[in-house]
């Protein structure tokens, strides 16, 4: 424990050292112009800025909004002007000419949603309340229990007025909820950069070489940045007035999860362009399988799979119960787990600083982590942690595939998500055979068995994760209920994975050609699956 | 100048060589495609016009029977199925029998205000639904009650097109996919650039007939030419799915100056600082702070590009010029600070 402190502090003064001096005061600079020009723009409506043009004679109310660009001009000329396109809208007076065409009509229903918000302030500070707004709208909610005679409403009634109210947006509190990401991932990129630092300067070679081990590097390394993380959460959520220690209970997997996986970035580059670029994948996906999930919430229980889902429903003051917490924070624990161990696996000179392709470099990193102890024991195990990152990119590619025409979704997903799972099953078999550890038809089928087993396992339990959140009460029947349904899939994952690594091994089938005949037989499988076979 | 040519030319190979710029451009095309793929089809599940368009038919809501029905009536004229019920428990009744989704109680005057009151299913979906589609009858009621005090609402018979698609394509992704490239060549300078300061392998560089601004220069150069080769990709891509893109010329132009614009900076940061760590750090915040100024000042490329993109007549490559205008003044900044990359 000493030994991490002593690291952290070190990285504590690397940092004071690094930003010491002038670029403080350009930081705070920056920040500062930025941060007035936000306050400035922050009713400005972004979406759309600067497309209509809009002709105006007559009386007409100013126009204050950053989608329209106004032109003052005589009424005579509107029509011609109109006609000719060099305006989308003419304003004469009270009255709005537009033409039948699409951009013309759009400019019309820009115009409707300022011209309402406009006249709500003009009658708001003309008239008295009651004359300005003499609606008032009751919402009630009508739950089960009062058809079963219990007179008690399910919620007090709601009074709002709906010109002032609007209905629910859509992303308000996923954005909210957002906000906190991006101190997590920023802090994460110094981070990355100590390690790139210490790689450079070849002090991470004296750090190796000293009794300390590679686990406390790391830890002692990222204490402090997960400091400043949690910091940062602590701080918006004082400033958003949220539940403290519930925000920080939801955060804190996330930033484990985004520690784990930035301290990929300075274990692979090789270039400092690399950093950029790997820098962008991380930070793409994990926004990206972050927010997609909580876009959906009370849409659809997937949405549990981002804890930002719980963030919105905290904001929302809705109430979530301990399954509904584990099923996000699970999985992002494991991957930080698995990471760590990756790193203290791959913290080494030879690994750090070779130049060898991408590709290259990760089967060296999967032979690392499964070279020390027994095939046997870290096939399966292997299998059965990489589950969420093969759930992860499975979110990602319905992501992509959502783009697609509505044909090819379906098809492109279930291509690609066993591409990826028929990748990692068969790697780490892969890897151990190029450097000889496995070879004979035994070992191959037997591993590939082992590997499908700890994949099912793993693959099993995030269903009945999910499922228990769902509905309670058909739980059991994943793992027992027909018990050829756990039985079926088991055969199917083996046969997929025995199909490539022999065809790789054994026949030395090129690797893209072995894993691309695996990947078929599995996309044909799961067609047949999901058409109702079995 | 083959000097010159010859770093471009090692910058370019190097890229192609470790192959992690396709990462970039996948990016992309993820970020594109769901912003566009799944945004916009969750924002039309916000949108009331595209409810109705799809499932108005199916939205029963009852309404308590009273002589004045005008809610009623509005809520039927926007399409919306109304059932009538003579009384509220009747209603009721066949809200449980799942006759109507939601339940409209008969307007109550009181105190010189009118309420009613709405009945809704605890279903959060579902209720955030009907609150959208009955917002536009409510203010249409509400505008006839502001009527009968003799308040007159202008501009309230509006109609147009839902244009959040539109809106969409040309002011968020056409400047997306023409700008991330100069974002990303900005931070490609900045890495080349501090890779060569940290290795110390400036001097060595420097030993061929190449002053310092020629190196940061073809370093620059090279950045732009990857940008603008990935924004005619994207340019062709959109232009392929129908995307109608107005003065493709200009906006080339107009990119490659943006691109020009943020590697010239993150080079200045670099040539500064020396260090990866920091100019990455200082270049983000510098583009924050250029973004945020520029759409306060009313000059922000995004603005012009989305304009040229739409083909509006006011806008020209006079307003391009003006961007090429200030880059050439922060390059001119970059030459005369680039020697203290060697100090």
């Amino acid at each position: 424990m000493n030994q991490i402190l002593v690291i952290a502090w070190r990285e504590v003064t690397r940092l004071r050292k690094r930003f010491g001096g002038a670029s403080p005061l350009v930081v705070l600079l920056l920040l500062a112009v930025f941060g007035w020009s936000a306050y400035y723009l922050r009713d400005t409506v972004m979406l759309g800025s600067g497309l209509y043009r809009v002709g105006v004679s007559g009386d007409v109310p100013p126009i204050r909004d950053s989608r329209f660009a106004v032109v003052a001009l005589k009424a005579e000329v509107g029509q011609a002007l109109l006609d000719q396109h060099v305006i989308d809208l003419w304003i004469d007076g009270p009255q709005v000419i537009s033409r039948a065409d699409d951009k013309s009509q759009f400019a019309v229903r820009a115009l409707k949603q300022y011209m309402e918000q406009e006249e709500l302030i003009r009658i708001g500070n003309s008239y008295s309340e009651a004359d300005a707004f003499p609606l008032r709208l009751g919402i009630n909610y009508l739950g089960a229990g009062q058809a079963a005679g219990n007179p008690l409403p399910a919620k007090p009634e709601q009074v709002i007025i709906p010109s002032l109210t609007p209905p629910p947006g859509p992303f308000a509190q996923v954005l909210i909820a957002l906000i906190y990401v991006l101190p997590i991932t920023f802090i994460s990129i110094f981070f990355t950069s100590s390690f790139m630092d210490e790689k450079i300067n070849r002090r991470l070679t004296i750090l190796l070489s000293t009794p300390i081990t590679p686990f406390q590097i790391i830890l002692g390394k990222m204490l402090p940045y997960a400091g400043f993380a949690l910091f940062g959460i602590t701080l918006i959520a004082l400033i958003t007035k949220a539940n403290l220690p519930l925000t920080l209970a939801i955060f804190a997997p996330t930033t484990l999860f985004v520690f784990a996986i930035y301290l990929m970035v300075p274990l692979f580059y090789r270039t400092f362009k690399d950093i950029t670029f790997i820098a962008m994948l991380v930070t793409t996906l994990t926004t990206a399988y972050l927010i997609i999930p909580a876009m959906f919430t009370n849409v659809n229980d997937f949405s549990y799979i981002s804890p930002l889902t719980l963030a919105v429903k905290m904001y929302k003051g809705e109430l979530f119960g301990w399954r509904e917490y584990l099923f996000p924070s699970l999985p992002m624990a494991a991957i930080f787990g698995l990471a760590i161990f990756a790193g203290t696996r791959m913290l080494n000179e030879e690994f750090l600083v070779g130049y060898k392709p991408l590709t290259r470099k990760l089967s060296d990193a999967v032979y690392l982590m499964l070279a020390h102890s027994r095939p046997a024991i870290s096939i399966p195990l292997w299998s059965f942690l990489v589950v969420p990152i093969v759930y992860m990119a499975q979110i990602v590619f319905l992501a992509f595939a959502t783009n697609l025409p509505a044909g090819l979704i379906l098809g492109f997903t279930l291509f690609a998500s066993a591409l990826f799972e028929e990748i990692v099953k068969a790697i780490g078999i892969l890897v151990l055979a190029e450097h000889g550890v496995v070879n004979s038809a035994r070992s191959i089928i037997g591993l590939s068995f082992l590997s499908a087993f700890g994949f099912l396992v793993a693959e099993k339990l995030l269903v009945f994760l999910s499922i228990s959140i769902v509905s309670a009460a058909p739980v059991a029947g994943v793992f027992l209920g027909e018990g050829l349904l756990l039985f079926i899939p088991l055969i199917a994952h083996f046969a997929f994975t025995t199909i490539t690594t022999w065809l790789r091994i054994k026949l030395k089938f090129p690797y893209l050609l072995a894993l691309g005949i695996g990947t078929l037989v599995h996309f044909i499988y799961n067609s047949y699956v999901l058409r109702g076979g079995f | 100048m083959i000097p010159f040519l010859a770093v471009v030319k090692k910058e370019l190979t190097s890229v192609l060589r470790d192959r992690t710029i396709v990462i970039a451009i996948l990016m992309q095309l993820f970020i594109a495609s769901f912003s566009s793929g799944l945004l916009l089809g969750m924002l039309a599940l916000y949108d009331s016009d595209t409810i109705m368009r799809f499932s108005g038919a199916e939205i029963r809501i009852g309404v308590v029977d009273s002589s004045d029905n005008i809610l009623g009536s509005l809520m039927s004229k926007r399409g919306l199925q109304t059932l009538r019920y003579a009384t509220l428990s009747n209603a009721q009744a066949a809200f449980y029998r799942g006759e109507v989704l939601a339940i409209i109680d008969t307007p109550q005057a009181a105190n010189g205000l009118t309420e009613i009151k709405l009945y809704l299913p605890e279903s959060d979906t579902t209720s955030s639904l009907i609150r959208l589609v009955i917002q536009e009858p409510l203010k249409q009621y509400e505008n006839i009650l502001r009527a009968q005090k003799g308040i007159e609402v202008r501009y309230a018979n509006l109609q147009g097109k839902p244009a959040t698609p539109f809106e969409f394509v040309y002011s968020v992704l056409i400047p997306l996919l023409m700008f991330f490239p100069a974002f990303v060549a900005g931070s490609m300078t900045a890495d080349s650039i501090t890779e060569e300061a940290e290795n110390n392998t400036l001097h060595t560089l420097l030993s061929a007939p190449l002053t310092v601004s020629g190196l940061v220069g073809a370093k620059i150069v090279s950045s732009v030419i990857l940008a603008i080769l990935q924004c005619i990709v994207w340019l062709t891509l959109l232009q392929w799915n129908g995307v109608a893109i107005q003065n493709t010329g200009w906006i080339l132009l107009l990119a490659m100056i943006v691109a020009g614009a943020t590697s010239t900076s993150a080079a200045l940061s670099a040539v500064l600082l020396k260090d990866r760590e920091r100019s990455q750090f200082i270049y983000s915040l510098m583009l924050l702070a250029a973004a945020a100024t520029s759409t306060l000042l009313n000059l922000s490329p995004i603005t012009t590009l989305s304009r040229l993109a739409i083909g509006d007549s006011y806008t020209n490559g006079w307003n391009v010029i003006i961007f090429a205008v200030f880059l050439a003044g922060l390059y001119l900044v970059l030459s005369k600070t680039s020697r203290r990359l060697l100090i």
